[in-house]
């Protein structure tokens, strides 16, 4: 793919594997920078044929032999032109004379043998059946419109279908959590296991481990039970953070109001307030720093 | 906040006599790295600034620090200033200003602190309120400023933090207003308070002494002038009335800022104009060693600043190649 160069500045195509080529009407390849510089007045001529060429009949380029592009664009082309199907000929004879029609024409206009003939076929053709191309292109847009609805049922399956995965996982795990709650409980009414519950675990690993071989022999559960070692620890008590700030007390941020600092300090604009501002942060952090400090920092 | 901040922590010092002591010795630092770096012939002790002559050359480029800032467009807050000064100040505790010129560092404490107080001004328009210099001229003295930011930053031990006492005569005046009727309109205080902080910053007194209790004094200051007495507002308002300690010792701390103020003299144009003379003629001197210090930087990698003209050779060249590039591509297009 990349052995294929652009024909202007040919070195440019190797150094840069995602640059694209881009073909126009006359079948020649030219990449994305030098149709840029070319075209950059918009309508210039072809660098291979000299054809006038226009820059927005540039396409990118989809394979490799740009005749096969050429071609495509054609036949696009002469096909919403020619649109008859098969329901519209009597025999089959017939179809295929006009498919070979069709193709006679896409072949000679790629190839460009008697163009002027080819095009002038084609417009008597549009003129005498112009009712017919309408109904043809009418059936088309109502075909399309039928795939388009295949593809939204099948996707709505696919979700449907999705759905339910989701709930029977979701079913699973309610059963799994019942079996154990049904498990729970179970030990709960077990009558030796009873006694056991009651009593302060001073030893607890032995009555723990105890309780288990009786449970596992008794009432034949499967499931292991870890007993679990308890871990005593001092208490955490709260203690809120003493600072020395080297000076007379500071009031809280809440009470400045009641205490009446903020009539002494530039209220706040409705612009203030919005960011979070209130004049009792600035009168706070006035205050703090006038009392930080102020007796004597040594003794 | 200030009581737990660096600057309570180790840039506040017991006495006016420890600062002196520190004065000395790096007056003497520097004299022993002098004498020893170069025996050449016209070096002699006599050459080197005494102590006082290095305080009169202090003090005239504070008041040019003080002039520069008060000429600073846009206006340059309070805060800013008193940053600076501290700056200042600090720096020429711990060095001689036989060794750094006084006229750089004066400009880079200020630019670092419009930085460090993040009062927002480009390089560019910083040195261009030096007026009195060409373009090209405060070009030269902003690469000096960069220069000479490192070294700045590192002096002051990376302790960039300065709490000014504006913030808290705020506050102060605020507590009046609220707590203490009996002074009526302490606003007329303000004006008074603020020429005694703006003289404050001139002296030691915010390495001795904490901000809160300069703003203090500068109130109790301005009251005693107007006549009014505010030691009720000490003793109830503040909680002082059984701590009587702490409350001689306060008195005490303001009679001592008070003495510095009144011992503050501006310095003299003829002792400023000699020490001059000797000062420029030390750099003059030991230049070869500054200049020394100035490629160990480059050579050290982190400091590596390209001077300009290399950076204006290069940026030429980037144009050059580009200009060819485009002439090819036009010739190419043409066929």
């Amino acid at each position: 793919m990349d052995e294929q160069g652009c024909p202007r500045c040919k070195t440019t195509k190797y150094r840069n594997p995602s640059l694209k080529l881009m073909v126009n009407v006359c079948g020649h390849t030219l990449c994305e920078n030098c149709v840029e510089m070319l075209f950059v007045r918009g309508s210039s001529n072809c660098v291979q044929c000299d054809t006038p060429l226009r820059k927005s009949n540039f396409r990118v380029q989809l394979f490799e032999d740009p005749t096969v592009d050429k071609e495509v664009e054609i036949r696009k082309k002469v096909l919403k032109i020619y649109n008859k199907r098969d329901f519209d000929f009597p025999s089959l004879r017939e179809y295929n004379d006009y498919l070979e029609q069709v193709e006679d024409i896409v072949y000679n206009l790629t190839n460009n043998v008697d163009v002027e003939n080819t095009k002038l076929r084609m417009e008597q053709y549009q003129r005498e059946n112009r009712d017919v191309i309408q109904r043809n292109k009418a059936k088309l847009t109502r075909e399309q419109e039928e795939l388009e609805e295949l593809l939204l049922q099948e996707q709505q399956s696919n979700e449907q279908r999705r759905l339910e995965v989701l709930q029977e996982e979701q079913r699973q795990l309610q059963a799994k959590r019942k079996n154990k709650q049904a498990l729970l409980d179970e030990l709960v009414r077990c009558t030796r296991c009873m006694a056991v519950c009651m009593c302060n675990d001073k030893s607890s690993d032995a009555i723990s481990e105890l309780h288990y071989d009786r449970c596992s022999m008794s009432d034949r559960q499967t499931v292991s039970l870890q007993p679990v070692t308890k871990i005593e620890d001092v208490l955490y008590h709260y203690r809120p953070l003493q600072v020395e700030t080297y000076g007379p007390p500071v009031p809280e941020l809440e009470q400045l109001g009641r205490l009446g600092y903020l009539n002494h300090v530039r209220a706040a604009v409705t612009q203030d307030t919005a960011g979070g501002y209130t004049s009792g942060l600035a009168c706070y952090r006035a205050i703090q720093d006038a009392f930080s400090g102020l007796f004597p920092l040594r003794g | 906040m200030f009581h737990n901040s660096s600057q309570k922590k180790y840039w506040i010092f017991k006495s006016e006599d420890e600062l002196e002591h520190m004065r000395c010795k790096a007056n003497q630092k520097f004299r022993n790295k002098a004498l020893e770096s170069g025996k050449k012939p016209g070096v002699s002790e006599s050459m080197f600034l005494q102590r006082h002559e290095e305080d009169v050359l202090f003090r005239h480029y504070e008041r040019r620090l003080l002039e520069f800032c008060n000429a600073f467009k846009p206006t340059m807050p309070k805060s800013v200033v008193g940053t600076a000064l501290m700056y200042f100040r600090r720096f020429y505790l711990s060095n001689s200003v036989m060794e750094y010129h006084p006229r750089i560092i004066m400009l880079t404490c200020t630019y670092l602190a419009c930085k460090v107080d993040e009062f927002n001004v480009s390089c560019t328009q910083f040195v261009g309120n030096l007026v009195q210099e060409t373009p090209a001229g405060q070009e030269r003295v902003l690469e000096q400023i960069l220069e000479y930011e490192l070294l700045l930053i590192q002096q002051l031990n990376f302790h960039l933090v300065v709490h000014n006492p504006y913030r808290p005569m705020e506050g102060l005046l605020i507590d009046l207003k609220t707590r203490y009727p009996t002074l009526e309109s302490p606003e007329s205080l303000r004006k008074t308070a603020d020429d005694f902080l703006t003289q404050a910053a001139m002296t030691d007194a915010g390495l001795l002494f904490s901000p809160s209790q300069i703003a203090l004094t500068a109130i109790l200051n301005s009251a005693s002038r107007a006549g009014l007495n505010m030691e009720s507002y000490l003793t109830q308002c503040l909680g002082l009335k059984e701590e009587k300690e702490t409350l001689s010792k306060m008195y005490d701390s303001m009679r001592r800022m008070k003495t510095l103020l009144k011992k503050y003299e501006p310095p003299k144009l003829e002792e400023v104009n000699i020490s001059k003379q000797r000062l420029e003629r030390i750099h003059a001197e030991f230049a070869s060693s500054s200049n020394k210090r100035k490629r160990g930087y480059e050579e050290d990698g982190h400091v590596a600043k390209e001077p300009r003209l290399v950076e204006e050779v290069r940026q030429a060249n980037i144009i050059l190649s580009l200009t060819f590039v485009c002439c090819w591509f036009v010739l190419n297009n043409s066929f």
